[in-house]
C-alpha cells in the first residue's frame, strides 16, 4: 500500500475550506478522488485546513503533494490585522504613499475621503541617492541616516520595514545595500525591497505594494509556519506548493519571502484549471466563469494561455481609488453578482441586483436565519430551477415561506407578479454577467463565438447556458466537482514564475536588437541561477517570453508574445507585426508610428511531479437509474416546462439527454434550458451544446 | 412598453457602453493629458441630442458632448448618414471650453433609423496658435489660440477623410500626437456605436426609444426629489478675485427650480480668460449634480431640467466670439468655487471649506536631453481640500473638476521628458486652522536638464482658500522659478517663459479651508 500516491490540494476561501484528494494506484491503475468541504476558521485557518483532511479522511502520513491556495494575505490586509511597517524612500519621496495618485474616482462628491496610507508619516523616512531611469546612479546612497532610523523604528514599535527607492527596477543596488545595512544592524526585523516583488516602473504602485507586502510578512509567515507544523505533527512527509495569483504554484521557502504574492490564490486555482482543463479536453479557447455566493469573475483564455497583469488593486470601486498591488495576476473581471446577491428597488421603481450580498449571515431568505431580502439563489428556487427538497445538498431545508414573503415586498413596489419579479431578478443577474463576460472578450477584439464557456463555482452551471445562449456560444462546459473547482484546478497547476522588468527601448533605433537580447538574456539567466541554487534539474524548466510595446508617446502597452532571444533585426520587424495586429484586434486601427518596447516578461514554467486527471469509471449504470423524476421549471423566455432531474453523482461517461432538464449534485445545481444537448465526458464533466 | 427590467438592462448597457469609450481612449490616446489627466469625456444622447448616459473621466465633461451632437445637427441637418464622424472644437458651436478640447461624435443607425449618438471630447496637446501647447497667456482673441474648427465631417459614409486629417494635423506643431488622440476617439466611438446598435436591434425602436425617454423622466423625478431636501430660499455672494475684481453671484433654490444669476459680473476681457456661456453652464451643471444627487451615475438631461442659468451677453460668463478663453478652466473653477462658498456660507453643513481650486495648469515643453526628441508635458497640479463639519480636509487630491486624474510618477516623468523630479511631498505650511483642519496642499519640484518654455495658469494665488464657520483660511497657490543664479520668480498666469538648463520650477499648492473656530466643543 505504500506505493499508493496521493495528492491533495486545499483552498481556503471566504467561506468555505475545499478539498479534492487524488488517489492513484500503481498496481491496478485505478485511480479516485475525494472532495470534502468544511467552513472556514478565520483567522486561525491553518485549523480548517487540517479540519477538511481529516473529514476527507486524506492519509495525511501517505500524501506525497499538497498544494495550498488561502485567503490569509487578503484577509490579513482586508481586516487591517497586519503589522505595524515603518519606510525607507528616496529623498524628497517619503510622502508618495499618501499622496497616492490625487484621484478622486467618485468624482462628484465633495465629501470624498482618500483611504488613508499603511504607514503614518512619521514612520516614512528618507535616505539620500538616486538612481536615473537608465540605472546609473545620479547621487551616491548614504546609509549613515540608517542607525538613527532603525533606532527610532525600534523605539516606535516596528515589526517590518519595506524600501522602496527611486527607479529600482532599473538598478536595485541602492535597495540591496539598504537591505543588506538593515539586515546587520537590525537581524530580527522582517525586511523587503520593491525590486524583490516587482522590476516595474511607477513609484506609488510599487512602494504600495512593498509597504503591503511587510505588512502581512509575519503573519503570513506564521501561518505557514504553523501550517508545515500541523502537517508535520500529522506525519505529512511530502511537499507543499503554495498557489499563487499567477495561475502557478511556488515554493514554500519562496512564498514566505513574498507573501504578497498568494493574494488572489484562490480564484486563480480556478481560472489555471479552466485552461489546463480545456487543454485536455480539446479546447484551447475557453471563456471561464466563477460565480460564487457574493461575487462572479471571469477571465478569458486564448490558445490554452490565462492572461496575467499586474495593475491590481484592492478595496477599488466606483466609491474609491483603494491600493495598488503590482504583482502578477490572473486577469480576472469580478463583479458583485453571486448567488446571495440582493435584489432591491431603488427611489424610481427600478429592480437592482447586488453588488450588496446577503453572505452566509443572515444569507438568502431560503436559508430561514432571518434575511428578509429576496436573493438570486432565491429565486433561483421561486422558479424552481433550484430544488428546494436537496437545497445545499439536503444540508438546509429552504425556506419557501420566507423566500415568497421576500419576492412578495418586491412584486408590491414594482406592481409584478412574484414569478415575474423572479424571472426578473434572474435576467437582471444575468445581464451584469453577460457584460463582465463581453469586457473580457468583445471588447478586447475577441468573438465569444469562437469561445466555450467553462462554468463552475456553486452558481455557475445555474446561470451558464442562458448566459451562453445571450453571447451566441454554442458550447458549455461545466466541469466535474465544478463547485470545489478551484481546488481542483490547484491539482492540474505547474510551478510557474512571472518576472516582469521594465526597460524603455526604441525599436527603431540600430541598438535596438542587441539591448532586447540582452535584457531576455541576463533575466533567463537570473530565473534560472535561481532554479539551479533550489536543485531544480534545468531540463524541466520551460520559458516564454512576452513583450509589452506600444506606440511611441502612449501610455497603455498591447503585451504580445516574443520568439526567444536572441533577437536580430529581422525578429524586431516580426514582432512588429505581431504587435500591429494584436493591437488592430483591440483597438480597430493601427498607426505608423515608431514603436516603444517597456517591458519584457518572462514566464518560467517548472512541471511538478503530479498525477494526471482521472477517468471516470463505467459501471455501466443506466440514464433511467440516475434520474430522480421530473419536475415543473420556469425557462422565462422559453417558458415553464416539465424538466427530468438527474441526480449529478450518478452521471457516467457517454451518458447524454437533452433540455430541458437540471443536474443536481451536492454542491451546485445545472440548469439544461430545452433545446439544448448534454453529454457526460470521460472525466465527468459535463458538455451542453445549444 | 414599461417593463422595468428592460429599462435597467438599456439603461446599464448604455452606462457600460459610455464607460468602453472612455476606456478605449484611455488606452490609446497619444497625449498624457488624456490618458493620465482625462482631460476627456464621452457620452451618450438620444437622436434629439439629449443626453442619456456619460462615461467621463472628470466631471466637467459629463455635459459637453450633448452640445457637440446639437451643433452637428443643426449644420448639417439632412446631410448626416451612417458612418458620419464630426468635430467641432468652436466653443460658440459645440466646442463649448477652449481650442485645446476637440468633441468627435457619430450618429448611431439602428432599424433603419438613427436612434442615438456617441461623442468623445479629448484635449489635444497642440492645436497651433501663438504658443506651444496653444494657451497663450497674451492671446487677445481665438485666432491667436488655434485652429477653429466650426462643425465639420472627418469621416463620411464609413471613410475617413484624409484631406481633413492633413489640414488638422499641419496646424499643429505635434501632428503625430493629433493624430493617434483623433485615432483614439474615432475607435472609442466606433466602440459606442457598436454597442448602442446591439442594444436598440435588440430591443427594437419603439422600445429603445421609450426607455431613453424613461431616463430622462427618471433623471428629472430625482433631481425634484434631491432639491425637495435642500434649504429653500435666495442666497448671494460676492466675492474677490486675485487682481482685485469682483464676482458676484445669486442662487434660488425653489422645490422645482435651481437658478444661479451670473448677470452681475464684469464685462468680457481682452486676456483668454472668457467663458463661453456652454462652459460656465456646466460650472453650474456641476455644483447642481453634487449637491442634489452625487452620485457619479445619473448625470443625465432630464436630470438638469431644472436648473437655470442666467448670464449677460458679452460679459465674462457668456463671452461673445472671438474672445479668447485658453485659460477658460481657471475662470470655470472661479464661478463653481463661488456658488459653492455662496451656498456653504449660508448653510455650513451643506458643503465642506474651500478646496486649493486651482486646476494649477502646468505646461513644460521642450526637448528630451537623452534622445532629442520633442515633448510636451501638460498637467494640472492637486492639493489641499477643505475640513467639513465631521472632519479634517483630505491631502493633496485634485481639484473638484477633476476625478479620475493621475499624477505623472516622478519615474515616468524622468524618461518621458528626460527631466528631473526632486521632490514630491505634501506642502506642510500653517493655514486652514479650525476644530477641524484643512487639508495639506502639494509641493513638486522638477529640475530641468535641457532648455525648455514654461506655461502655468494659477489662481487663488493672492485670495487663500476660504475657511467655513469659523475656521480660518487655507494657503495660495504659487510657481516659483528659482534660476541657476539662485534668484526666485514667482508666477501665477504667464505663458511662455523661458527656463535655462538647471532651472528649477517649484510647484507650490494650497492648504484647503479649516471648519469652525479653534477651540470649538470638543476640540482636537
Amino acid at each position: 500500500m505504500a506505493e499508493r500516491k496521493v495528492q491533495v490540494a486545499v483552498d481556503v476561501g471566504g467561506t468555505f475550506t475545499d478539498l479534492v484528494a487524488l488517489y492513484a494506484d500503481p498496481h491496478t491503475g485505478t485511480q479516485r478522488v475525494v472532495t470534502a468541504k468544511v467552513d472556514t476558521t478565520p483567522p486561525e485557518f491553518e485549523k480548517g485546513v487540517l479540519q477538511v483532511l481529516q473529514k476527507g479522511g486524506v492519509p495525511v502520513g501517505e500524501t506525497a503533494l499538497l498544494i495550498h491556495g488561502t485567503t490569509v494575505v487578503i484577509n490579513a490586509i482586508t481586516e487591517r490585522r497586519g503589522v505595524k511597517v515603518g519606510l525607507i524612500t528616496t529623498e524628497g519621496f517619503r510622502d508618495v504613499l499618501e499622496i497616492a495618485r490625487g484621484d478622486r474616482p467618485d468624482f462628484f462628491n465633495l465629501l470624498y475621503r482618500k483611504p488613508p496610507p499603511f504607514v503614518p508619516r512619521y514612520l516614512r523616512r528618507e535616505v539620500p541617492g538616486r538612481m536615473t531611469y537608465r540605472g546609473e546612479e545620479r547621487s551616491p546612497l548614504d546609509t549613515n541616516v540608517l542607525p538613527g532610523i532603525l533606532e527610532d523604528f525600534k523605539k516606535e514599535g516596528v515589526e517590518a520595514v519595506a524600501v522602496c527607492l527611486l527607479h529600482s527596477y532599473a538598478n536595485p543596488s541602492h535597495e540591496e545595500r539598504v537591505v543588506q545595512e538593515i539586515r546587520r544592524l537590525w537581524p530580527d526585523v522582517p525586511v523587503i525591497a520593491s525590486h524583490e516583488i516587482t522590476r516595474e516602473w511607477r513609484e506609488y504602485e510599487r512602494t504600495s505594494t512593498t509597504v503591503l507586502c511587510a505588512y502581512v510578512l509575519p503573519v503570513a509567515q506564521r501561518y505557514l509556519d504553523r501550517l508545515g507544523q500541523g502537517l508535520a505533527d500529522q506525519g505529512f512527509g511530502g511537499q507543499i506548493y503554495i498557489m499563487h495569483s499567477n495561475g502557478g504554484v511556488e515554493t514554500l521557502e519562496r512564498t514566505k519571502r513574498v507573501p504578497i504574492t498568494m493574494i488572489e490564490s484562490g480564484p486563480a486555482g480556478g481560472f489555471l484549471g479552466a485552461a489546463e482543463l480545456g487543454r485536455l479536453l480539446g479546447e484551447p479557447n475557453i471563456l471561464a466563469l466563477d460565480i460564487g455566493g457574493t461575487t462572479a469573475k471571469c477571465s478569458l483564455i486564448v490558445d490554452g494561455q490565462v492572461r496575467i497583469k499586474t495593475d491590481y488593486w484592492i478595496e477599488r470601486d466606483r466609491k474609491s481609488s483603494g491600493y495598488p498591488i503590482m504583482v502578477p495576476v490572473v486577469d480576472v473581471v469580478e463583479i458583485g453578482n453571486g448567488g446571495g446577491s440582493i435584489a432591491w428597488v431603488d427611489d424610481f421603481g427600478r429592480l437592482h441586483v447586488g453588488p450588496q450580498s446577503a453572505g452566509a449571515q443572515p444569507g438568502p431568505a431560503a436559508y430561514g436565519r432571518g434575511g428578509q431580502d429576496a436573493t438570486t439563489t432565491d429565486a433561483n428556487l421561486a422558479l424552481g430551477r433550484i430544488n428546494p427538497n436537496y437545497f445545499c445538498g439536503g444540508e438546509i431545508e429552504a425556506d419557501m415561506d420566507a423566500v415568497n414573503m421576500a419576492l412578495d415586498r418586491l412584486s408590491a413596489r414594482l406592481g409584478m407578479k412574484r414569478e415575474e419579479v423572479a424571472r426578473g431578478i434572474i435576467r437582471l443577474a444575468n445581464n451584469n454577467m453577460v457584460n463582465a463576460l463581453k469586457l473580457v472578450s468583445v471588447n478586447r477584439g475577441y468573438d465569444p463565438r469562437d469561445f466555450t464557456l467553462m462554468a463552475f463555482g456553486g452558481g455557475g452551471g445555474m446561470h451558464a447556458v442562458a448566459l451562453a445562449r445571450e453571447l451566441g456560444m454554442r458550447k458549455v462546459i461545466i466541469p466535474w466537482a465544478a463547485d470545489v473547482f478551484s481546488a481542483f484546478g490547484m491539482l492540474m497547476t505547474d510551478l510557474r514564475r512571472d518576472y516582469l522588468i521594465t526597460q524603455l527601448i526604441s525599436l527603431d533605433t540600430p541598438q535596438a536588437a542587441s539591448r532586447l537580447s540582452w535584457l531576455a538574456e541576463s533575466l533567463t539567466q537570473t530565473a534560472l541561477e535561481e532554479l539551479k541554487a533550489e536543485g531544480v534539474p534545468l531540463e524541466r524548466a520551460r520559458l516564454l517570453y512576452f513583450g509589452r510595446i506600444r506606440y511611441e508617446n502612449q501610455e497603455h502597452t498591447v503585451e504580445i508574445p516574443l520568439p526567444p532571444p536572441p533577437y536580430r533585426e529581422d525578429s524586431l520587424s516580426q514582432i512588429a507585426q505581431t504587435f500591429h495586429e494584436a493591437y488592430e484586434r483591440e483597438y480597430t486601427y493601427r498607426l505608423n508610428a515608431p514603436l516603444e518596447f517597456v517591458t519584457l516578461h518572462l514566464v518560467l514554467g517548472v512541471a511538478i511531479d503530479r498525477l494526471q486527471v482521472p477517468r471516470m469509471p463505467r459501471t455501466g449504470r443506466s440514464l433511467e437509474e440516475a434520474m430522480k423524476g421530473v419536475r415543473t421549471v420556469d425557462f422565462d423566455l422559453e417558458g415553464v416546462q416539465p424538466a427530468k432531474i438527474y441526480d449529478g453523482h450518478s452521471l457516467e461517461p457517454g451518458m447524454a439527454f437533452e433540455g430541458p432538464a437540471i443536474v443536481e449534485t451536492k454542491g451546485t445545481t445545472v440548469v439544461v434550458h430545452p433545446g439544448c444537448r448534454a453529454e457526460v465526458d470521460d472525466f465527468g464533466n459535463l458538455h451542453i451544446y445549444l | 412598453m414599461k417593463d422595468p427590467i428592460t429599462v435597467e438592462i438599456i439603461a446599464e448597457g448604455l452606462e457600460a457602453a459610455a464607460q468602453e469609450m472612455l476606456l478605449v481612449l484611455q488606452r490609446t490616446a497619444m497625449s498624457p493629458i488624456v490618458y493620465e489627466v482625462l482631460d476627456a469625456g464621452a457620452g451618450i444622447t438620444d437622436a434629439a441630442g439629449r443626453l442619456v448616459a456619460s462615461g467621463a473621466g472628470i466631471p466637467t465633461f459629463v455635459s459637453i458632448i450633448d452640445r457637440a451632437v446639437r451643433a452637428a445637427h443643426a449644420h448639417f441637418g439632412e446631410d448626416i448618414r451612417p458612418g458620419d464622424i464630426f468635430l467641432t472644437n468652436e466653443p460658440s458651436q459645440g466646442g463649448v471650453t477652449h481650442l485645446n478640447d476637440v468633441a468627435a461624435v457619430m450618429p448611431v443607425y439602428a432599424i433603419g433609423r438613427r436612434v442615438a449618438w456617441v461623442g468623445v471630447i479629448a484635449h489635444w496637446s497642440d492645436v497651433g496658435g501663438g504658443v506651444a501647447g496653444s494657451m497663450m497667456a497674451g492671446a487677445g482673441e481665438l485666432f491667436q489660440e488655434g485652429i477653429r474648427i466650426p462643425p465639420i465631417k472627418v469621416a463620411e459614409g464609413g471613410k475617413i477623410l484624409t484631406h481633413v486629417f492633413r489640414l488638422l494635423k499641419t496646424n499643429s506643431r505635434l501632428p503625430d500626437f493629433l493624430e493617434g488622440d483623433l485615432w483614439a476617439q474615432i475607435a472609442a466611438l466606433k466602440a459606442g456605436e457598436r454597442r448602442v446598435r446591439e442594444l436598440a436591434r435588440r430591443y427594437g425602436y419603439e422600445v429603445f426609444v421609450d426607455t431613453l425617454n424613461e431616463i430622462l423622466e427618471a433623471g428629472y423625478k430625482r433631481a425634484l426629489q434631491g432639491l425637495a431636501n435642500l434649504p429653500q430660499g435666495d442666497f448671494a455672494l460676492e466675492e474677490e478675485q486675485d487682481d482685485g475684481s469682483c464676482f458676484r453671484v445669486r442662487v434660488q433654490i425653489r422645490p422645482d427650480q435651481f437658478v444661479v444669476d451670473l448677470r452681475d459680473n464684469p464685462d468680457q476681457m481682452p486676456g483668454p480668460y472668457n467663458l463661453y456661456r456652454d462652459a460656465t453652464e456646466i460650472a453650474a451643471q456641476m455644483i447642481f449634480k453634487a449637491l442634489v444627487d452625487p452620485r457619479r451615475e445619473g448625470a443625465n438631461a432630464g436630470f438638469f431640467r431644472p436648473l437655470k442659468v442666467i448670464t449677460r451677453p458679452g460679459s465674462l460668463f457668456d463671452a461673445l466670439p472671438p474672445a479668447a478663453c485658453g485659460f477658460y478652466y481657471e475662470l470655470r473653477m472661479r464661478v463653481y468655487d463661488l456658488i459653492w462658498r455662496c451656498l456653504a456660507t449660508h448653510h455650513p453643513a451643506l458643503l465642506p471649506a474651500g478646496h486649493f481650486a486651482t486646476i494649477g495648469g502646468t505646461v513644460l515643453s521642450g526637448r528630451n536631453p537623452d534622445n532629442q526628441k520633442a515633448y510636451v508635458l501638460v498637467e494640472p497640479q492637486p492639493g489641499g481640500w477643505g475640513a467639513f463639519w465631521e472632519g479634517d480636509g483630505v491631502s493633496t487630491l485634485f481639484s473638484a473638476f477633476h476625478g479620475e486624474t493621475y499624477i505623472c510618477p516622478a519615474e515616468v516623468a524622468e524618461a518621458r521628458y528626460g527631466l528631473e523630479v526632486e521632490r514630491m511631498a505634501l506642502n506642510e505650511e500653517k493655514g486652514g486652522e479650525g476644530r477641524y483642519r484643512g487639508g495639506k496642499g502639494f509641493v513638486r519640484v522638477y529640475r530641468m536638464r535641457a532648455e525648455a518654455l514654461l506655461t502655468v495658469g494659477f489662481t487663488r494665488t493672492r485670495i487663500p482658500p476660504w475657511g467655513l464657520a469659523g475656521g480660518g483660511p487655507g494657503t495660495p497657490n504659487r510657481v516659483e522659478i528659482i534660476y541657476p543664479d539662485g534668484s526666485i520668480r514667482r508666477l501665477g498666469i504667464a505663458s511662455g517663459v523661458r527656463l535655462p538648463p538647471g532651472a528649477r520650477v517649484r510647484i507650490v499648492t494650497g492648504v484647503g479651508g479649516g471648519y469652525g473656530a479653534r477651540g470649538d466643543s470638543e476640540g482636537r
